[in-house]
Parts: C-alpha cells; sequence; structure tokens
C-alpha cells in the first residue's frame, strides 16, 4: 500500500472585501500535493505569504460548518474539498475562491450569518420531552430505524451553504430555507417531542413555498437533503386544522398534478393551472399570456398516453 | 473601556462551557459565553467515537462503575486522582441519560435502548455512540437546549484575552469583538475556563485550528497553575498525510493495525489487548514499526477495516470511511487505510479539584480539556472526553452556584487593570516592523513535534526549551500588517501565537523535568515508570521566563499501583 502522490503549482485567487476598500481579486501561487485540502492552502498562504487575508475554518473535517465559500463559483466547504481535485475537474490550475452568496460580506471570505441563524432559532431547534422523561421518571426509547432516519437531518452543520444558493430564501421573505426546514423536520417527526402542533404552524406554511429546485440537495456537504425534509414536512400538512392560503393552493397543486396524470399519464399545464388557482385567477393571468402572444401554448390539448390503465393502477398504489 | 456585568463568565462554547452554563442559568444566574466561534463550531463537534457509560440495566451484566473507574486510573498509568474517576464512573449512566431526554440521537439496540460498543483500555464495552460524529450530536444538542433556556449571552466570535484578578481573586476578564476590535471588560464574579485544547501547538494534530491553548495561557498570565502540563496525548490513528482524525471506533469495531507485511503487530506490543491497547502503547508501537523499516514509504501504518463488511463500516463508521475516501482516496471497504500518530488531547490544564475549583485564585473555575481535574492522569482512555466534558462541566456548574450564594462584593477598584491587559495586546498592532505570527507559529510546531512528541530525550527537550526561548524572543517584535478593524484575524493569529509560546515553555520544561516514563510521557532516556519519585502531580506556575515547579500527591482511594499490561 503506498498512496500516490503529486506536486503542482496553483494559483488561488481570492475575491477578497474589505469595507473601505470595496473588493478585489487578489492572486497567490501556491505548490500543492494530491492531499491539500483548501483549508490547509488558505492557512499556509495566511502563514507563509499574506497574513491579512481573512477566512473561517475550525475543524478541517467537514463537521463544524465554519468553512464554506464558493470554489470556483460551486458553492463548497473548503475543507472537504481538495485543491488538486478542483484542478482536474475544471483543467485549469488557476482557481478562484468567493464568500458565499447571499449573506452580507464581511470581510474577504468571512460573511455576516446573523440572518441564517435568525432562520434556524425560528424553528425552535431543540427536543420539548415530556416532563416524566425531563425528570427522569421514564425513558424514551426509539426504533432503530426512527433514530437513522431522524440522524439523517440531524446533521445539519450550520454551515449556511444551502442558503446561500436557494433562490427561494431570495424572493420569499416567509420561506424559512433550507436547513431550517430541516433541522424543523428532524423534531417535527421524533416521536420524544410534545409540541408537534406549534411545530407544524411553524413550518408548514413555509414548506409550500419552497419551489423544489434542489440547489440544497446539490450543495449540502453532509447530504442532509433539506428537500426532502421540506416533503416529508408538506405530508403532515393533511392533520392541519387551519390552512394558510399558500397551503390550500399547494395542496390544490398538488391534487391537480396527480389528476392530470391519473387522466392522460401526462402534465397538461394549463388543467393543472386551473385547478390549482380557480376560474378567475387563471383568466387574468390568460389575459396576460394572449397579450404576450403566449396563449396558444397554453391550450394544447395532450392525447393520454398509451397503457394508461397501467400508469394509474401504478397511482393507485396497485 | 466598555464594561459589562455578569455573575459568571464562561470562556469557551464547546460541551463543558455549555454544560457549565446550564447549570449556572437554570439557577437564575447571569452567564456570559465568550467563544472564538459560533458554539457549534467548537471543537467538540470533532469528538467522534462515543462518550463512556455505565447505564444500570444496559451494560454488560459483569460490568459496574468500579471497574469504569479503575480501567480510567489503569489506563491514566496510576497518575489519575481516585476520586475524581469514582465520580466519573458514577455519574456516566445518568449524564448519558440526561442527554438522551435533551433529545442526542444515540444509535440503538433493536429494543430501542442506548447501544455500546467497546472501546481501547475497556474490561467491558461501555461506549455509547451516534455513529462515529457523537461529539457533534452532544454539541448541537447541548446548544439547542442551553439557548433555548434565553437566559445566556452568548459572545460569539469573541476572543478572550485576559483573566482580570485582584489580590487574591478573580474580577472578569477582557475580550475582544472580533466583528471590530472593540476590547469590552466583562466584570464577572466567578469565571469558568471551558476553553478547550491546544493541538496547534503540534505539526502534527488531529486538532481544530482554533485549538491554540489560549484559556491555559490565561491562567497561567494570571498566576495560575497548570497541573500535569507535561502529558500530551497522541492518537494512534490520524489519516496520513492530513491528519483527519480515524476514531478509535474503528478499532473498537474490530479495525487490524497492519505493517507492510501484513502482520497484526499489535500482538508483539499488548498480547491480550491487541489492537485495542490504549493510545499511547498503540502511538508508540506505530512508530516503532516505521521506525525498524515495517511501515510503509512516507511514515505510516495500515488499518484493515476490510473484514467488517461495506453496509457495517458505512453506518457505523461513515466518518472514518468519508474521510479515507476524501482525504486520501482510499476505499475503507476494500483497502487498508494510512494512518500515523498525531497529538490528539492535553492531560494537562487548569489545576482544579473535582468541583472545578482552582485553589490559586478564588472565583475561578475549569471544566473540560482546559482544567485537569485530573481524571486522565498520564494518559485518557477514549470515550473518556466526551463523558468528562457533561459531567464535570455540570460539576462545575453547581459548585458556581454554590460560590455565588456565599459570595461578597470585593472593594478594590481593578479597571487599571483591565486597561492594562488592553495595552499589552495592542502592542502588537502598534509595532511598524518584525516578524510575523505565522514564522513563530510555524516554527513551534515543528519544535513541539520531533522534541516534545511520542519519544522524548533529555536533549531533544533542552533544545526545545532553547528554542522556544528563542522565538520568545522573536515574539517580542512580531506586528500586524493588516491595519483595518473589521474582522482582523491577524490580530488575533498574533496573540493565539503568544499563548502558545507560553504554554509551549510549560510543557517543554515540566517534561524535561520529568524523569521518568508515565502513560503519554515517554522518556528514551528512563524508559521505566518510577512511583517512587515520580507518583506525584506537577504543579507549575509561569514567572516572566522562568517555569516554576512544585508538586502534588495523587489522590488514592481503591487502588494501588501496578503494572500496566494489556
Amino acid at each position: 500500500m503506498s498512496l500516490q502522490n503529486e506536486e503542482m503549482e496553483v494559483i488561488i485567487k481570492v475575491k477578497r472585501f474589505s469595507q473601505d476598500k470595496g473588493s478585489w481579486w487578489q492572486e497567490y501561487k501556491l505548490k500543492v500535493d494530491r492531499f491539500t485540502q483548501f483549508t490547509e492552502a488558505l492557512r499556509r498562504i495566511k502563514t507563509e505569504q499574506d497574513p491579512t487575508l481573512a477566512y473561517r475554518a475550525a475543524c478541517h473535517m467537514a463537521v463544524c460548518g465554519s468553512c464554506g465559500m464558493k470554489i470556483n463559483g460551486e458553492p463548497r466547504l473548503a475543507c472537504k474539498t481538495l485543491v488538486i481535485d478542483t484542478v482536474k475537474k475544471y483543467g485549469s490550475n488557476v482557481i478562484t475562491l468567493e464568500p458565499m452568496d447571499y449573506f452580507t460580506p464581511v470581510k474577504d471570505l468571512v460573511v455576516n450569518l446573523d440572518d441564517f441563524y435568525e432562520r434556524m432559532y425560528k424553528v425552535k431547534p431543540r427536543l420539548y420531552p415530556s416532563e416524566e422523561v425531563l425528570k427522569g421518571e421514564a425513558e424514551h426509547r426509539l426504533k432503530p430505524e426512527d433514530q437513522r432516519m431522524l440522524w439523517k437531518f440531524a446533521q445539519c452543520i450550520w454551515c449556511g451553504l444551502c442558503v446561500s444558493s436557494c433562490p427561494s430564501v431570495r424572493n420569499d421573505p416567509e420561506f424559512l430555507g433550507p436547513a431550517a426546514h430541516a433541522k424543523g423536520f428532524r423534531f417535527l417527526a421524533d416521536p420524544r417531542d410534545t409540541i408537534t402542533e406549534e411545530r407544524e404552524k411553524i413550518l408548514l406554511d413555509s414548506a409550500w413555498r419552497c419551489t423544489y429546485c434542489y440547489m440544497c440537495y446539490n450543495v449540502c456537504p453532509r447530504d442532509v437533503e433539506p428537500v426532502t425534509a421540506i416533503k416529508k414536512t408538506r405530508a403532515y400538512t393533511k392533520l392541519a386544522k387551519v390552512k394558510s392560503p399558500v397551503i390550500e393552493t399547494g395542496e390544490k397543486h398538488t391534487q391537480a398534478v396527480f389528476e392530470s396524470i391519473f387522466e392522460s399519464g401526462k402534465l397538461e399545464e394549463a388543467k393543472v393551472y386551473l385547478s390549482t388557482y380557480g376560474v378567475i385567477g387563471s383568466l387574468r393571468d390568460m389575459i396576460y399570456l394572449l397579450q404576450s402572444g403566449k396563449l396558444k401554448y397554453a391550450l394544447v390539448k395532450e392525447k393520454p398516453v398509451e397503457n394508461i390503465s397501467e400508469v394509474r393502477k401504478i397511482l393507485r398504489g396497485e | 473601556m466598555e464594561k459589562v456585568n455578569y455573575d459568571v463568565v464562561v470562556v469557551g462554547a464547546g460541551l463543558a462551557g455549555l454544560m457549565a452554563s446550564h447549570e449556572i442559568a437554570s439557577a437564575g444566574y447571569s452567564v456570559a459565553v465568550i467563544s472564538k466561534v459560533f458554539p457549534t463550531r467548537s471543537h467538540s463537534s470533532s469528538a467522534e467515537g462515543g462518550i463512556a457509560a455505565y447505564i444500570e440495566g444496559n451494560s454488560d451484566p459483569n460490568d459496574n462503575p468500579d471497574y469504569m473507574a479503575y480501567d480510567t486510573i489503569k489506563g491514566g498509568d496510576y497518575l489519575v486522582d481516585q476520586d475524581a474517576a469514582e465520580l466519573l464512573s458514577y455519574k456516566s449512566g445518568e449524564i448519558v441519560r440526561t442527554l438522551e431526554s435533551w433529545g442526542t440521537l444515540f444509535n440503538r439496540q433493536p429494543d430501542g435502548r442506548v447501544a455500546v460498543r467497546y472501546f481501547g483500555g475497556q474490561t467491558y464495552p461501555r461506549t455509547r455512540f451516534v455513529g462515529d460524529k457523537t461529539g457533534m450530536a452532544l454539541l448541537h444538542t447541548v446548544y439547542e437546549r442551553t439557548s433555548g433556556l434565553g437566559k445566556v449571552d452568548f459572545y460569539f466570535e469573541w476572543f478572550a484575552w485576559e483573566l482580570i484578578r485582584d489580590d487574591s481573586r478573580v474580577r472578569g476578564v477582557v475580550a475582544f469583538d472580533m466583528r471590530n476590535m472593540v476590547p469590552v471588560f466583562f466584570k464577572a464574579k466567578a469565571v469558568v475556563m471551558a476553553s478547550g485544547g491546544m493541538g496547534m501547538l503540534y505539526k502534527h494534530s488531529t486538532n481544530s485550528y482554533i485549538n491554540t491553548g489560549d484559556g491555559y495561557a490565561m491562567a497561567l498570565r494570571a498566576r495560575v497553575a497548570l497541573k500535569d502540563p507535561e502529558f500530551v496525548q497522541f492518537h494512534p490513528t490520524a489519516l496520513y498525510p492530513s491528519d483527519i482524525l480515524i476514531s478509535e471506533a474503528a478499532r473498537g469495531e474490530g479495525g487490524i493495525l497492519r505493517n507492510n507485511k501484513g502482520e497484526r503487530f499489535m500482538a508483539r506490543y499488548a498480547p491480550k489487548k491487541l489492537d485495542l491497547a490504549p493510545r499511547d502503547i498503540a502511538s508508540r508501537a506505530i512508530l516503532t514499526e516505521v521506525k525498524e523499516g515495517r511501515g510503509f514509504p512516507g511514515g505510516y501504518v495500515g488499518l484493515d477495516l476490510t473484514h467488517l463488511g461495506e453496509e457495517y463500516i458505512k453506518e457505523r463508521l461513515a466518518l472514518a470511511y468519508e474521510a479515507a475516501k476524501s482525504f486520501a482516496g482510499i476505499d475503507a471497504t476494500k483497502e487498508m487505510i494510512p494512518v500515523r500518530p498525531a497529538q490528539h488531547y492535553y492531560m494537562g490544564g487548569i489545576d482544579v479539584d473535582i468541583t472545578g475549583r482552582n485553589p490559586d485564585l478564588i472565583g475561578l473555575f475549569a471544566a473540560g480539556e482546559a482544567a485537569c481535574v485530573s481524571v486522565h492522569g498520564a494518559n485518557r482512555l477514549g470515550s473518556n472526553s466526551l463523558l468528562e466534558t457533561l459531567v464535570f462541566g455540570r460539576e462545575t456548574g453547581r459548585a458556581v452556584v454554590e460560590f455565588l450564594r456565599s459570595y461578597s462584593e470585593p472593594s478594590s477598584d481593578i479597571d487599571k487593570e483591565a486597561e492594562k491587559a488592553e495595552q499589552t495586546a495592542y502592542d502588537v498592532v502598534k509595532r511598524e516592523s518584525g516578524v510575523h505570527f505565522g514564522e513563530v507559529v510555524n516554527k513551534l510546531r515543528e519544535v513541539m513535534w520531533e522534541d516534545v512528541g511520542v519519544f522524548r530525550t533529555e536533549d531533544g527537550m533542552k533544545n526545545a526549551v532553547s528554542e522556544i526561548m528563542k522565538l520568545r524572543d522573536m515574539a517580542k517584535d512580531t506586528y500586524v500588517l493588516d491595519k483595518s478593524k473589521v474582522y482582523n484575524t491577524e490580530f488575533y493569529n498574533a496573540l493565539e501565537m503568544k499563548n502558545m509560546l507560553d504554554l509551549a515553555l510549560v510543557i517543554a520544561v515540566t517534561a524535561l523535568n520529568r524523569k521518568e516514563s508515565r502513560g503519554a510521557h515517554y522518556r528514551l532516556d528512563y524508559p521505566k515508570r518510577d512511583d517512587e519519585n515520580w507518583l506525584k502531580h506537577t504543579i507549575a506556575y509561569l514567572r516572566g521566563n522562568t517555569v516554576e515547579i512544585t508538586y502534588k500527591p495523587v489522590k488514592m482511594t481503591k487502588w494501588k499501583p501496578e503494572e500496566r499490561v494489556y
């Protein structure tokens, strides 16, 4: 067993920022080997070349969530990314490092995460066990399969990468964002928790504001899959006593998608739109479509797929 | 300088600091927690394998807390205070149950009870775990719980710099807001140092970049002693070459160490315990294999998990599998993981008793890796550090509450002291030329690794002491190039460097002074343990450039020292 090493000179271009000077690009030349993580590259730049460079890093093993940044435009943990792998992936030994998007830059690669933490606190990120358990009078037992399922969503390391890359967070101030939903679901689904109803109030409306773009799924360094947590949270809607307009629209939309596929095996967008938003809402939007000459696309009539009976069997769960 | 008042200031937001804060705030006192990082970034998150606990009704039927205390004492090569080891063992089950009730997702047995596995040096399996991210799971739980109290003020990304004291008691902490370099004097009736370890003193370490020994140095400068500072633990299985921890759980679950001939070489060093020998023994065994030509080129051995099966590895040793894959390009289900020892833990620390109270300074407490209680003695058993942070974090919190109940207001004015502390920090910024922190720190880390590492000799350590002295001289001329006040990490790195140098000197001098081998302190020139002369705790003060050493007896209850064989 001998590890194959290789060495290479790379140019790391860091997008720097200061409140006085604004932002500028600065280049650092560095020799790295096959095993050099970006956190180590940054440490070496700071101790050997330029002590003024600012970044966050702590554990260098992808459990503390400090070192989120953009590497060649990709949202990544610096510690979980090897320099040479990036060179190979992009076919260039020039690599850019930038701060995460969305959050306000503070200095160089350091951003202000207050917005992220506020999102997390909104979902009451802690277990509320029963009094008997807290007093030690009763014991929790947890099935191994429940433990495994919950642990998947409990592994969020608060790095902020998912929020930085989520388009819905930017467009919809009422959307809690992916990390908070993963955290919220981890407690919502925990059989040991006692405030389920309150959690539903916090999470359900927001869950229907996600657009399922899967950016959080793509960038999460711990494979938490916030989007899966959001899907599972939506399933709690049927228990909700009061439903917000967003939830009602969402439920109608889901039902409409189901019906469209059940009838034709296809997603008939005009029909789905009509069922989701109702006649008046749809008419208003149709006027816009008419004005922009796109109405004909909305009114395309879909023929059912062959073997539609097979599709219906699947949908019925047969 | 701005001043704020709290009943208690806790330095550090890892498991020990949060647990102490939880206890103090729950009793109704005001608490400020000062941390260089957001609490979930603390180094506790990196602890992997598990937390040891004897749980009534959920342990091996032959086991009991006395065996657990015995294993800890023997593992620590009899430098352990036995009352502390007993307290740790007897409270272990209860603390795990508390954490479970707060939401920690411990791995389960099929019947729903908390699962268990073996760790090095345990007579019976006692390690409770959450995959191999136990530290992270516990840290998140305690942070979530403590922040939920709504009574603790978290000052995260604040740099605690100096303890402020009067003649006899602690009066607070001077800390800087890292966002803008503004110093604040946190006045307090009591201070808990829970500032974690010091791995950055060593070139090879499994620790976080933030572990620069700040708390030890703050204590030393406040004329407070460190206990047993010469005892530095090396973990046998750090991933080559990145030094990322490959949890001891890998050996606990059946992983085997092999040399370049494929031999299970631990049979030579610990014929009974084999790969489950404690860390000091396994670390020396690996380096001996390498030195005698049975390692792989570059200086490492193999950790073989392949016989455990893919599914088992990926569930129970997920992080080890992922680290080997991401950082060494090794598929641990098919190949051996390349490992070598690296600095891992600091057994030494701020001298405290089993309530966390420091004898030098009234109102000063310490817990977790920052403290030396001492439950680890000369060598810590795996799974005991997470346990220590929680048990002694809580004990310390309770002792602080007791202390506050009988507290009387001092009359002396100490604002001048706080201003002096601010000045000593700013001195590094004001200089116009000199050396940068990086030059000093890189050199220091090499010296410590080479000369105050796994194997130690008189000559090596003498060399280390003189090198550290030179670096301390050099450090008088360090300056900060970055003149901005916003998130000036260079300024804090320079302060960390000062802390590292203060601590390094104490480690090197006390190690040179202890003329025997015990646990992690292994001297080639004195290879035997010498109970007659050295069964005692080192107590070290730093006065300028001088390290003053005295000794203190080890507390014995039930167990007489015996030869340590595995």
